[in-house]
């Protein structure tokens, strides 16, 4: 009873705040999406009313708006389903290509990971429904576990494990996929202890996607819903999906490397102090990427460097890539499976790099006191 | 012909050195020693010394010697050669001796070890290269064994180096690679056994759950130096990757295990014999760094300390009953025993190397902790005081310890060997390294950064693991630091080695010589032993068997006075440096240092037990309270009044007390008070009635009085 009556009351919240129409409908549309930032986190997905209807179809209701970022997180072959709420007459600003926007306050990031053709019976199994939630200036981390039965996802704050038997192109795959702790969302998500998102920046979306009414540009999309400022620039240096082989290789590897490795290996995150800086805006400078550099301590005898150019078995990144075991692989957090896609794309991409002497290698210490 | 003769002195004069041969041992102990390198020439062999005994193998004596005294300015390799292609076709022996000339010791000899041969098909010129100390006297004694002939002969000096390695592999499992390792004894014959941890073979067809089993594979070692090996199946949730720590937690003799990984810990018990295995305790989440053994709460029994990376640190109590509960630091939940600050309670973790030390010499374990990652406020290494019972204060802002430098561990030692706990802190990622010296009671145990002064700063290897540990035995603590050891230069300077010096992994005595070895994983399905290759340097190595203590005696300070080297100290640890488990057998290098004044072991109890006089190069093992006796006699020079006392006691004595550790028993030498002395009186009246004994250490010696309390 109490419930309905909250449910009532927070959409009246919204009703009331409605002032003008979207651009380009007949009528006046209202959010359903319920945020009331005194109860918040929900104990249940559903409260939230994100989605309509079935919510394991996630079917996104009005105002909740998908988006995708050109490259993946690799999280154990889990797929992704991303969306973005913004509360009625409220919008992102640009702030540059490589930044999150400035998002406004009521802003929600959804991301919900699941897996496809997962065994006995072929079915789509979601698994968790992550939010970054923007209030008074600051961003929360909230996660939310699915059951088995698909009927409702519940909020914790605890990592738990899940085993998933799947069916990939007909080879089955196994792999006990780990949601993480919110200790584990804090760890990535976070510049010196400030809670940031890490997918939605102008170089990850600028780019078309198929929405219901049309392909377009996830940029123009989101000014024309009211989601963003159309004062951004038009010259957006832009990631690429690393999985398009017509995409120069370079640009595929720096892809990667930004979107898996540069939340932690940046100036603020949680791994500053070695002297990678994998954000793709920095990786235009070979040294950022490690190319050439000392590796900062004994990792084995033969990994001389992080990225030695012409030689994969001394690259140190690589064998950190490849690795499942937990002292040695990399992302450190996310993933427990060899990702056998992005191994092969960045072995290519060592390969492909100019093996002529350099002059001055460099150590980790040097470029370490240079940041 | 006078003319000839005179050019032939001339030429002689100008290539021999000052030093002539004698004809005798002690002819050439009154002449002018050789001090360093140089050419010397023997007219010949004709002295009426022959040196004996022979110091080849032929075992045949000659009738007539050559002799010199040689002193090395610095110890350094010596080597003496007539191998000159001057000397061509000559056949030449030579005999090197220690001792006096009425007792000559052989060191080293030499027949035809030479490569010059001239007109011979095979070269009779000697070579023979030797340990030479400093100060020591040696005896070069050439023979006439095959010829009288006059030559010449050289001597060089080569820089001692005092540490090297033989590296050797040992098989330790089924699947590749070695997640970890210690060198820890695990069978309770207090030797060093091999510890590695695989994977196993099982590979689960479903998807695997987290529990898995793995193989911990053990080598025993033998008294006759030889390695046993036996594999036992642990299952367990977490395996070792990121940690590794033994404790015998349930005082049953066996070594128990702790197992951190970055999702979780588990706790893996020993049975009453050492020879199974079993999980249990263990938890999901904290992304496991250091781990450690050590009494955390105060009641005299072990407790696991897990460093969390990314969340507040946890720990594993020990209940009364050998039972582990499990807590956050700052949980906020009643049973939670630890108070105070806590133990490391920043947000968001930042918690790489804890290590436990007594750094103000009160009798407790306090905790240092090497933070690294992130914000400043995040980073800054913590120091812990523990003030008994559970409760610390953070001090590291009072003590000068406070410092947002990227580590990963301290290595902690007496490295001046003034008495109290150093700190060398270990720069990760280019970040230069740190030496902060403790400066004592004087000082309030506060810290000087001296950095500059030791050298260490220049070194330009870094990473995460460092610990402390006398490599070479000469009595002042070296440093293992990432694949290089710093070897101490006995004046708070350091000198790197790195060529053929260990990466990574755990210290201990794998061959029971005395001096000490490393084992690493190696990142290949076998470990690998790197073997010290030992020196001339004496050493001791002492386990403690607690009682009222736990029963690895961790906790404990242990001090030993050595005549010449002065006091040394260490206190008992269970995890050191940042991934690896080392030996729990307290070790000492003695130098030249021949005899040992006493043993002190300060139990973590406030029982304290003294050893006049051990024997040196060997292993003692001391259990608590064997050197206490009710009969203790009792010491004039001090005495206590009003005696009776119903409130305080005073001291009369000439004894210097002033910051001393004081200890009382009662008769059945139970501990019942201890602390130190600020002023010249101690209040029991909190004591129930009775007789005690007070006992106070006065430079290495117990002295008791008795009082009664009413």
């Amino acid at each position: 009873m109490i419930k309905k009556y909250t449910y009532r009351f927070g959409v009246y919240v919204f009703y009331f705040t409605l002032t003008s129409c979207i651009n380009g409908d007949n009528y006046t549309s209202v959010s359903p999406v319920v945020l009331d930032f005194g109860s918040l986190p929900y104990p249940s997905l559903s409260q939230y009313h994100f989605f309509e209807g079935n919510i394991a179809e996630l079917k996104p209701v009005y105002g909740v708006l998908p988006y995708k970022i050109i490259s993946g997180l690799f999280i154990d072959y889990a797929k992704a389903k991303t969306f973005v709420w913004m509360p009625k007459g409220k919008s992102a600003t640009y702030v540059n290509d490589y930044s999150i926007f400035d998002f406004p306050d009521g802003t929600v990031l959804i991301t919900t990971h699941y897996f496809e053709n997962v065994l006995p019976k072929k079915e789509t199994k979601l698994i968790e429904t992550r939010l970054i939630i923007k209030n008074e200036g600051e961003w929360t981390l909230v996660n939310y576990v699915w059951n088995t039965e698909q009927t409702e996802a519940t909020y914790t704050k605890e990592g738990s494990v899940v085993g998933v038997r799947w069916l990939e192109n007909n080879e089955t795959r196994t792999v006990n996929y780990s949601i993480p702790s919110y200790d584990e969302c804090f760890a990535c998500h976070n510049k010196y202890e400030v809670i940031k998102p890490i997918g939605p920046k102008p170089q990850n979306i600028n780019h078309n996607l198929a929405y219901k009414e049309g392909t377009k540009n996830q940029l123009e999309q989101w000014v024309e819903i009211g989601y963003l400022d159309p004062n951004y620039s038009k010259n957006i240096v832009s990631a690429v999906n690393w999985e398009d082989a017509s995409q120069p290789l370079e640009l595929r590897a720096r892809s990667y490397l930004d979107i898996n490795c540069a939340h932690c290996h940046s100036d603020k995150g949680y791994c500053n102090y070695p002297p990678m800086r994998f954000s793709f805006n920095k990786t235009k400078d070979p040294k950022f990427l490690g190319v050439n550099i000392q590796h900062g301590f004994n990792l084995g005898d033969s990994l001389t460097n992080i990225v030695s150019p012409g030689n994969t078995e001394t690259s140190a990144l690589l064998f950190r890539m490849r690795s499942t075991l937990g002292q040695f692989k990399m992302p450190i957090i996310g993933r427990s499976l060899q990702h056998k896609e992005g191994v092969q794309l960045i072995e290519q991409w060592i390969r492909s790099l100019d093996t002529s002497p350099v002059k001055d290698q460099l150590s980790a210490n040097r470029i370490t006191k240079s940041l | 012909m006078k003319k000839i003769y005179f050019l032939i002195f001339c030429l002689t004069t100008l290539t021999a050195s000052a030093q002539t041969s004698s004809d005798t041992c002690t002819d050439a102990s009154n002449a002018t020693a050789i001090t360093g390198v140089g050419t010397f020439t023997v007219t010949l062999i004709n002295g009426s010394e022959a040196p004996t005994p022979d110091c080849t193998i032929s075992n045949v004596t000659a009738s007539n010697g050559e002799w010199y005294v040689y002193t090395p300015s610095s110890t350094v390799e010596a080597t003496i050669s007539s191998d000159l292609a001057v000397n061509g076709d000559k056949d030449t022996r030579v005999h090197i001796y220690s001792g006096s000339c009425a007792s000559l010791a052989c060191i080293a000899g030499d027949d035809d070890s030479g490569t010059y041969n001239g007109t011979n098909s095979t070269s009779f010129l000697s070579v023979v290269t030797f340990l030479a100390l400093e100060g020591e006297t040696y005896y070069i004694a050439w023979d006439n064994r095959y010829q009288s002939n006059g030559f010449d002969f050289e001597l060089t000096e080569a820089a001692y180096n005092s540490i090297s390695f033989t590296q050797q592999n040992i098989v330790t499992g089924t699947h590749s690679p070695s997640i970890s390792c210690a060198a820890v004894d695990m069978n309770n014959d207090f030797l060093d056994d091999i510890v590695s941890i695989t994977k196993s073979t099982i590979t689960p067809e479903e998807p695997a759950t987290p529990y898995q089993v793995y193989n911990l594979n053990i080598q025993y070692q033998q008294a006759n130096g030889s390695f046993i090996s036996t594999n036992h199946a642990v299952g367990a949730t977490y395996d070792a990757s990121w940690s590794l720590a033994a404790g015998d937690y349930n005082d049953d003799g066996y070594n128990d295990l702790v197992f951190g990984s970055g999702a979780g810990v588990n706790v893996i018990k020993a049975n009453n014999n050492g020879s199974s295995y079993t999980m249990v305790a263990e938890n999901t989440g904290p992304f496991t760094q250091r781990t450690n053994f050590v009494d955390i709460d105060g009641d005299n029994d072990l407790d696991v300390f897990v460093c969390h990376d990314i969340a507040p640190n946890v720990y594993f109590i020990n209940n009364s009953n050998n039972s582990l509960s499990y807590y956050q630091s700052g949980d906020n939940n009643p049973s939670n025993p630890i108070s105070g600050d806590g133990l490391g309670e920043y947000n968001s973790g930042g918690n790489y190397g804890s290590v436990w030390i007594d750094y103000d010499n009160d009798g407790d374990m306090d905790m240092f902790l090497a933070k690294c990652g992130g914000s400043e406020a995040k980073r800054k290494n913590q120091l812990f005081k523990n003030n008994g019972n559970g409760d610390y204060t953070e001090v590291s802002i009072t003590s000068g310890l406070s410092d947002i430098i990227q580590t990963w561990s301290g290595a902690w030692g007496d490295y001046d060997n003034d008495g109290d706990m150093d700190c060398f802190i270990g720069g990760y990622a280019g970040v230069a390294h740190k030496m902060m010296r403790n400066n004592g009671s004087s000082g309030n145990y506060t810290f000087t950064d001296i950095t500059a002064s030791t050298g260490i700063n220049t070194f330009s290897q870094t990473g995460v693991d460092n610990a402390p540990a006398d490599f070479n035995n000469d009595g002042f603590i070296d440093i293992f630091s990432n694949d290089n050891i710093l070897l101490n230069n006995g004046d708070m300077t350091f000198t790197a080695f790195s060529a053929g010096m260990p990466d990574s992994g755990a210290i201990g005595d794998l061959n029971n010589d005395g001096y000490l070895d490393v084992v690493t994983p190696n990142f290949n399905p076998n470990s690998r032993m790197y073997l010290n290759n030992g020196g001339p340097y004496n050493w001791i190595k002492i386990n403690t068997i607690g009682v009222q203590s736990n029963k690895n005696g961790i906790g404990a300070r242990i001090e030993i006075n050595s005549v010449g080297l002065g006091t040394q100290i260490r206190d008992v640890r269970s995890g050191e440096g940042f991934k690896y488990m080392s030996s729990l057998t307290t070790h000492f290098g003695l130098g030249l240092n021949t005899t040992i004044n006493a043993i002190t072991v300060y139990w973590p109890s406030g029982v304290v037990d003294i050893i006049n006089n051990p024997s040196i190069n060997q292993t003692l093992n001391i259990t608590e309270g064997q050197s206490l006796s009710v009969n203790t006699s009792l010491y004039e020079e001090l005495s206590l009044y009003p005696n009776p006392t119903t409130g305080v006691i005073n001291l009369k004595t000439s004894l210097n007390i002033e910051n001393t550790l004081y200890t009382i028993f009662d008769m059945k030498g139970r501990q019942v008070l201890k602390g130190e002395f600020k002023t010249r009186s101690i209040d029991v009246s909190r004591l129930s009635t009775g007789a005690y004994f007070l006992q106070i250490m006065d430079k290495g010696l117990a002295r008791t009085q008795k009082f009664i309390k009413e």
